[in-house]
């Protein structure tokens, strides 16, 4: 029997792409006072920006529960036996803990894996994608899993903030605090190492974090997988893809676009770049 | 949403014993934010330990009162309050427990004024009560209740909730008060606990416990700027911090209020609370043995812990390493005025040392500057093409390794500065540092010292003049001219912000004048004015 995939609503890994590969994708949930959302699935992320921006309240995030996992393992073991499960940072949410608790939740004989992908986006989505292509290539359960473990330290997030205030009142801002309370406006560029947020540099202007995007991924020799993703403005995405194309066909390059759960914490206008370097052979 | 108009000691309990497991969840990391009266780290292990305590005697309540669990809760807490933190927050019980005295349940009112009580107990223990500490959340916290009753609110959870957030931004506020915390950018430890033990309180009574198990409490993290710290005197000793020293000292007759006087000059922080029988006591002191020899004379010591808070500190340091970045270097900026030290400082430089044009530090001065800061590696910002020269003496002075990115001015030293990479090392740097440098132009406009010709400019004395990337090129009658005779002679269409950073002698009023001119001619630039604070020049711009 085939492996079955299953990730987070965090990996931003599209419908389009999660039906093409055969991922289940369970979502996490945003909530704004009272009302609770399902990411991706009750909210367009269009909606959530807008309210993000205009409510007075900020929203917050809660992982999924043990038992929403736990039903995805029921309805996937119908058809398999072996599960491979790639989850959001340990460090950034509970997603892990509670995909590893609906293990105990389910009686069905099968076996299930769950990786801690130490990071968020897309750059958890190429992982995920590595491990779909391998599946359909007709991997079995150890291969994948050990393959996706493999491909956690080549996986790199680049992200352009425009503000660190959404990130700093998450409470997920991690060692980025070094670059808040400066004095003069800056756009802060953060990575995720160790499974958290940390600082890279700051610039001035989105062109110039364009520029250190794109410089970014200049410098490295050999990438199997790119992605790139907006919040609010595509626009500025597109352009950053536009320019890459010159470094990486850009058919390959996946454009997608950044969950509201980290848009919670990324705020508006945030861009994120992903970057799966290929593995030395 | 449910209200709840009043609340019974069953559920007073509850709710502080959830509150409890949620002060758990971030003990650790209020540990790490710890460091005022003594950076020693324990505040939030403190904190919890003395809440356990509170929770264990509040099970042995006589009844189910609101009056007789307060009480309980206070007995405990007094029993097994540690640190600061923990006898502070015994006085907060304490003050609840006199506030709700005689009640069988409580009603928002009620609580608002055993809150108020709370916070006048807590500054009565104390001999020196400092503000930005839990003390100031305590208050504020008191006042946001009372001011909801106040206002006809009656429903016990929207009350917290208004309260919650004022002890929130009570802590978010803490390092404007007290500077050790602004200077480690960090919000106080006590306080963070206190709002943590109040949040989870709330969280409890609004129904949130499966939320409660899944989630962590939220560390406040302070807007302020960070500040860089001034050079410090190489080998000037370090103060020990001595022993904390606390124990309960039971008796007859005793009066905290007289022991509190015969401790007050034996040392720093001390706490004396209690009733006749049974007093807390705590202290850092260089002398404990004298402090225990006292307290024998009047009673019987229980629970004696005697600590060397150098050691704690030394822990506390090796804790702090984690929560900062591993940057390979430090970043040394000369500059003068207020404002641009703090511009440097929120820029993340290590240390700033004071200097600029016609004041230029000595290379002893950068010397210091760079043995005292915490990185074997560091890069030194000049910032003025007269201290490049002095600078550069440094890295033959030194064993620690020093470059000197050769800034000539304040917007070099700036795009020098924010271009560094957290995670490239301390070469590669140097090279981003440097290559940065083209990425800007620098104006400066000053005041001619003497009557001259340069350049085929005609200058009368203390007419205003402008700089270009340290080049005079123009003078006139207004600094507003002088700049825009400037701003001509760039090529602005390519550039995208303007910074005006305007000195001592120069108006906030004539800088947003000029940025409005400037972005009157030039629509798509993005124009920050910054009070920089420097002296001689009255206008430092930075074209990007």
């Amino acid at each position: 029997m085939t492996v079955k995939l299953v990730t987070d609503s965090l990996s931003d890994i599209t419908s389009d792409m999660a039906g093409a590969l055969g991922i289940t994708v369970v979502p996490l949930y945003v909530r704004f006072g009272e009302e609770v959302y399902r990411d991706r699935v009750e909210m367009t992320t269009e909606e959530f920006y807008r309210r993000l921006v205009s409510e007075d309240t900020l929203p917050s995030t809660t992982q999924p529960t043990p038992n929403d996992f736990a039903e995805v393992y029921k309805n996937l073991a119908k058809e398999t036996d072996e599960i491979l499960v790639i989850v959001v940072s340990s460090k950034l949410s509970g997603t892990y803990q509670s995909a590893l608790q609906a293990k105990d939740l389910i009686k069905e004989k099968c076996r299930i894996e769950i990786i801690d992908s130490l990071s968020v986006a897309m750059s958890m989505g190429l992982i995920v994608i590595a491990a779909a292509k391998a599946v359909q290539a007709g991997a079995n359960l150890d291969d994948v899993a050990d393959l996706a473990r493999r491909a956690v330290p080549r996986s790199h997030l680049i992200a352009y903030f425009d503000t660190l205030k959404y990130l700093a009142k998450g409470g997920r801002i991690g060692k980025a605090q070094s670059l808040l309370g400066s004095v003069l406006s800056v756009k802060p560029i953060l990575t995720v190492k160790d499974g958290e947020m940390s600082p890279l540099t700051r610039v001035r202007s989105v062109n110039a974090g364009l520029d250190y995007l794109y410089n970014v991924v200049a410098g490295f020799s050999n990438i199997e997988g790119l992605a790139v993703e907006h919040a609010t403005t595509p626009d500025d995405a597109d352009k950053l893809v536009e320019r890459l194309s010159t470094l990486f066909p850009k058919e390959r390059i996946y454009r997608s676009i950044i969950s509201p759960v980290v848009g919670t914490y990324a705020g508006p206008d945030a861009l994120a770049l992903s970057i799966l370097e290929a593995e030395n052979k | 949403m449910s209200q709840i108009n009043s609340v019974a000691g069953q559920e007073l309990r509850e709710m502080f014993s959830a509150a409890t497991s949620w002060l758990e969840k971030s003990s650790e990391e209020i540990d790490a934010l710890n460091v005022f009266p003594v950076p020693d780290g324990d505040t939030g292990t403190n904190m919890l330990l003395t809440m356990r305590s509170t929770m264990e005697e509040a099970y042995r309540a006589p009844d189910h009162s609101a009056s007789g669990v307060a009480q309980a809760m206070a007995k405990g807490a007094l029993m097994g309050a540690r640190g600061n933190s923990g006898v502070i927050l015994s006085q907060i019980y304490r003050g609840l427990a006199q506030g709700l005295e005689g009640k069988e349940s409580f009603t928002a009112a009620d609580l608002a004024n055993a809150l108020q009580q709370s916070a006048i107990v807590a500054y009565k223990a104390l001999s020196n009560p400092v503000e930005g500490t839990m003390l100031t959340v305590m208050k504020d916290t008191a006042a946001a209740a009372q001011a909801q009753v106040a206002g006809g609110n009656d429903d016990i959870i929207s009350v917290l909730e208004a309260t919650v957030n004022a002890a929130g931004d009570s802590v978010a506020n803490t390092p404007r008060l007290l500077k050790v915390l602004k200077d480690a950018g960090v919000v106080d430890a006590g306080g963070q606990g206190l709002y943590t033990i109040l949040e989870g309180v709330l969280r409890y009574l609004k129904g949130e416990t499966e939320l409660m198990r899944l989630r962590k409490p939220q560390i406040i993290v302070s807007d302020l700027p960070h500040t860089a710290s001034l050079p410090q005197t190489v080998g000037a000793e370090e103060i020990p911090y001595g022993y904390c020293t606390e124990f309960m000292l039971k008796g007859e007759k005793l009066e905290p209020d007289d022991i509190r006087k015969r401790l007050e000059k034996k040392g720093e922080s001390l706490i004396v609370v209690g009733d006749d029988s049974t007093v807390r006591i705590h202290i850092h002191t260089m002398e404990p043995g004298d402090i225990v020899h006292f307290a024998t004379k009047l009673g019987t010591m229980h629970q004696v812990s005697i600590r060397n808070m150098d050691e704690q500190h030394q822990d506390f340091l090796e804790m702090q390493k984690e929560r900062m970045p591993t940057a390979d270097a430090a970043v040394i900026a000369v500059a003068a005025g207020d404002g641009l030290t703090d511009v440097f400082g929120s820029l993340g430089a290590a240390t700033v040392v004071p200097g600029g044009q016609t004041m230029n530090p000595s290379t002893k001065d950068l010397l210091q500057a760079v043995e005292s800061t915490f990185s074997d590696n560091v890069i030194i910002l000049p910032n003025n093409k007269n201290i490049v020269l002095t600078a550069e003496q440094v890295p033959s002075l030194t064993k620690k390794t020093v470059k000197v990115v050769p800034t000539k001015t304040i917007p070099q030293g700036v795009v020098a500065l924010l271009s560094f990479d957290y995670e490239a090392d301390f070469n590669t740097n140097v090279q981003i540092m440097e290559k940065a440098l083209s990425s800007v132009r620098s104006i400066e406009v000053t005041r001619a010292v003497r009557s001259t010709k340069v350049n085929g400019l005609k200058i009368k004395r203390k007419q205003p003049i402008g700089l270009l990337d340290g080049d005079l090129v123009a003078v006139g009658d207004s600094n507003i001219d002088v700049i825009n005779q400037v701003l001509a002679k760039i090529d602005l269409d390519k550039a995208e912000i303007v910074t005006i950073y305007y000195g001592a002698e120069a108006e906030s009023a004539e800088a947003e004048q000029i940025s409005a001119i400037i972005s009157e001619q030039h629509p798509q630039l993005q124009i920050e004015v910054i009070r920089g604070g420097q002296p001689h020049y009255s206008y430092i711009i930075s074209i990007e």
